[in-house]
């Protein structure tokens, strides 16, 4: 047994040094013979590995822990690198947020809302007509409570618009299920008007912003890190957003159509109290900074409308609230723009003659506001209400 | 639990630091206890059936080797449909009663479908096989019965290999439980390092391709012909990735803690015949239908007819082995077909190559058995992969049909990921490669400190942040 114990019969460790004796390691060595004598003869492996030391080698520890701090370290580096590029991009999608939060816009008209906004809205064509500076926040996937998000984000970093244009979709009473494209969101995680609505969808967000290159890795599938890289070597991504506009140059692609086969009998859009209240924050915090809330209900091809069985309910209550806060509401369902299929490419979305037979006749509509003689107060608000706004040109 | 998930990045840490930092005598019953939370984070209440299956086969092992003569081998029987039994329940009761009740109505009887509708326990394929193992070592005096219940509880359950093997044999598991793991940083490096190639299999690989695959094979006719071809070959590499991948996190996590699993995998895509395939791809599963059904029914010491039944009879038992469809019986069947045809056209075929001044040894020759043995897999692989065998006819059917370039992404896998798609596929094929000429895991561990840990640095790196991290499940998991 104690050939065993000093390890001669091959089961015994190589490379585990033998600390000099003392006083105490007899002691323990005495401890642990008295044990061995106690064990059945019918386990001697088990026997002789009691026998050994326990004694974790220091020297190779450290050096595996080591290994993996400096992982962790380049880990926490890579993922301040890519933020850093990121929130360096001047162009494309990253280059109109960065403007955001960089305070970088200071428009006087802002637009805010889902992709609805973002494809419907030219910025350009708005200023050229009211001579007013103006910017689109629209978010792809976004639904009011990621839309309120970056309204609120620009509001805390840019001037006071004097009109905030908020659109509204079908989709306006219902939030976020899941965070579409995480990469968009990655690089702006410190700002808490961002952070807490995405924790609000998805609980686990915590992991993107506090374990090293989470998001990036785990979360994010379109190698936005890459984008991040370019950045750093000098390349920014090509322009597609302006004034945070992004034009589709596409024709109908026919999702629609095969849509409107799997729902032939129609869909009935839930309407969340958290989302209308989330609407009801947004033009009562707007309303209380004395920036002009006007609410858009922007085209939405004629078939889909009939398509949405509980669209009357919901416009009842997109009215109702617009009455309450004193907010104009302009629906575009009637417009003519809405029967004219080359102006879409889906459904829900114009392509880019569309937005802009669009975006020029809400930049006419709302030069009619003298915006001038509107200096961010609740009276001019109510007057503006109070106003029948003039008939659309394209209204039938 | 996942090994592709942070939950393991946790677990497995805590783990190792328990491991070593216990004495001998507590490894084991630690070992059996970190294994019981593993297994149990997928569903919990299914660890019972795997004390079953313990059960049943601890006390089997103690009698067998108590009973001689008639009574031993009823015990052996009784043991193996016992466990068996288990595995039908939950694995083939739907599958045999649907089957029984579909022909009954094509003669007429009326008969209802008693479906039970469980959800298949994680592995249970897997440890029901290791486990039988264990009763026929035993009965056949190959091994010694394992007296200490947490042991071989142990045997079972040991948690790298608890849910997708290597089915291990109780002659080289069992006795490494009672041998001392010492704390070897140049073995827990090696363990390391196998563990970061199997995740690099798993994440960069085979979960990338498991997206076009997935988008593809869910409905095959509204894909053209180069998606259906390009899908499939993807799918040889997504499964091949994916099972070796987890093969190798598994042998590597237990290399760390000191114990040595059998190899599973042997670049089984480099074979120049179905049997060498077969010889190289999922090597403990072949081994043990070799040893367990193969052999006692005669192998291939039996005539000529005999010996395509076995074939036969073997492959499409480990066809269904893979799950309760008809499309892995086909598969099976389908790989038992082209091993008798090989056998049968071998004589043929090397004339031809002689003929042709092609020696055993010539390039030319190998690649034509590499390039065919790959090719036959792939069509194996379509039913194998397929929903229903109609899915399986349409794309066999259809691989050459309307190749359009300009229509080659899906829905889930944009063209962006085409070229990690493709570089991966590369990367592996150039480290397997290399491998087979130096040994780059040497070469690497034999460099100066500074440069080994930048390559070991940047490997993880590039399996980061190339991988697809989605908590996908393995698809061997499942049987």
């Amino acid at each position: 047994m104690s050939k065993e114990a000093t390890g001669t019969t091959g089961l015994a460790p190589t490379n585990v040094s033998v600390a000099a004796p003392s006083p105490t390691s007899e002691k323990r060595r005495g401890e642990r013979m008295r044990i061995l004598a106690l064990l059945p003869d019918s386990q001697p492996r088990l026997a002789a590995s009691v026998s050994q030391s326990c004694r974790l080698p220091l020297r190779p520890l450290l050096r595996i822990v080591c290994f993996f701090g400096l992982l962790g370290l380049a880990a926490i580096g890579l993922d301040r690198t890519f933020t850093f590029g990121l929130r360096h991009i001047q162009t494309s999608e990253f280059g109109a947020s960065n403007a955001i939060m960089s305070g970088r816009v200071n428009a006087q008209v802002v637009i805010s809302g889902s992709s609805r906004a973002l494809v419907h809205y030219d910025p350009r064509i708005i200023q050229s007509i009211t001579g007013l500076s103006a910017f689109n926040l629209g978010r792809n996937a976004a639904q009011t409570d990621m839309q309120w998000a970056f309204l609120k984000a620009y509001l805390k970093h840019n001037a006071k618009p004097r009109v905030v244009i908020h659109n509204l979709d079908p989709y306006s009473f219902v939030l976020t299920r899941e965070v579409f494209d995480p990469g968009q969101y990655l690089p702006y995680l410190n700002e808490e008007e961002i952070y807490k609505p995405l924790r609000q969808i998805d609980p686990s967000v915590w992991k993107w912003k506090y374990i090293p290159l989470y998001g990036y890795a785990v979360e994010d599938m379109r190698f936005t890190w890459i984008t991040a890289v370019k950045r750093l070597v000098g390349i920014n991504p090509r322009e597609d957003y302006f004034l945070g506009y992004n034009p589709r140059h596409l024709h109908w692609t026919g999702d629609f159509e095969r849509y409107k086969s799997s729902i032939s009998a129609g869909v009935k859009i839930e309407i969340q109290p958290q989302a209308v209240k989330l609407l009801e924050d947004l033009a009562q915090t707007c309303q209380s900074q004395g920036i002009q809330v006007v609410f858009v209900f922007a085209p939405e091809y004629f078939e889909m409308q009939s398509l949405t069985l509980n669209r009357a309910e919901m416009f009842s209550r997109f009215q109702e609230i617009a009455d309450r806060f004193k907010v104009p509401f302009w629906d575009y369902s009637q417009s003519g723009l809405c029967r004219d299929r080359d102006l879409f490419y889906n459904s829900q979305h114009m392509n880019q003659e569309g937005a802009s037979l669009f975006s020029s006749d809400i930049a006419r509509r709302l030069s009619l506001f003298n915006l001038d003689q509107l200096p961010n107060h609740r009276r001019a608000a109510r007057n503006l209400n109070a106003v029948s706004p003039a008939p659309s040109v394209l209204e039938r | 639990m996942l090994f592709n998930s942070l939950q393991f990045a946790v677990f497995f840490p805590l783990v190792v630091a328990l491991f070593f930092s216990l004495p001998q005598r507590q490894r084991v019953p630690m070992l059996l206890t970190v294994s019981c939370v593993f297994y149990m984070a997928f569903i919990p209440a299914y660890i019972l059936i795997l004390f079953v299956t313990i059960g049943i086969d601890y006390v089997a092992g103690i009698y067998l080797e108590k009973c001689r003569g008639t009574a031993r081998k009823a015990l052996l029987v009784l043991s193996i449909l016992s466990t068996c039994a288990v595995l039908f329940v939950f694995k083939y009761f739907d599958f045999f009663t649907s089957n029984f009740v579909g022909v009954a109505n094509l003669v007429g009887w009326q008969l209802s479908k008693p479906l039970i509708h469980i959800i298949l326990p994680i592995g249970l394929s897997f440890h029901t096989f290791q486990s039988l193992s264990y009763v026929v070592e035993v009965y056949r005096g190959k091994q010694k019965a394992e007296h200490d219940l947490v042991t071989y509880a142990t045997y079972v359950m040991f948690f790298p290999q608890l849910v997708a093997g290597p089915i291990e044999r109780p002659q080289n598991l069992i006795h490494q439980f009672y041998e001392t793991q010492h704390f070897d940083s140049e073995r827990i490096t090696s363990g390391l390092t196998r563990m970061a190639w199997g995740f690099f299999k798993k994440l960069v690989v085979a979960d990338r391709l498991a997206l076009y695959v997935n988008d593809v094979y869910a409905a095959p006719q509204n894909f053209n012909g180069l998606q259906l071809s390009l899908a499939t070959f993807f799918f040889a590499y997504q499964i091949y990735c994916d099972f070796s991948g987890y093969s190798d996190i598994a042998i590597g996590a237990a290399r760390v803690l000191g114990f040595r699993l059998m190899e599973n995998f042997d670049t089984p895509y480099y074979s120049k015949s179905i049997s060498e395939f077969w010889h190289r791809w999922h090597i403990s599963l072949s081994t043990w239908f070799r040893d367990y059904l193969y052999i006692p029914m005669g192998g291939s010491r039996v005539n000529q007819l005999g010996w395509c039944a076995n074939i036969l009879v073997t492959f499409a038992v480990s066809g269904l082995w893979h799950g309760a469809n008809w499309t892995y019986v086909v598969w099976g069947v389908l790989n038992g077909v082209y091993i008798l045809a090989g056998h049968t056209t071998a004589g043929l075929r090397a004339r031809a190559f002689t003929a042709l001044g092609l020696g055993e040894t010539n390039v030319l020759r190998r690649a034509v058995g590499i390039t065919s043995t790959f090719l036959l897999t792939c069509a194996a692989w379509v039913v194998f992969r397929a929903r229903n065998l109609g899915d399986a006819g349409y794309i066999l059917t259809h691989f050459w049909r309307n190749w359009d370039f300009s229509s080659i992404k899906t829905e889930q896998f944009l063209l962006r990921q085409m070229p990690v798609a493709l570089g991966s596929i590369l990367f592996l094929e150039l480290v397997q490669f290399l491998n087979g000429r130096v040994r780059l895991a040497s070469l690497v561990v034999e460099a100066p400190l500074v440069p080994r840990w930048a390559i070991y640095g940047s490997f993880v790196f590039l399996v980061v942040l190339f991988g697809v991290f989605r908590n996908a499940q393995f698809i061997y998991f499942q049987f």
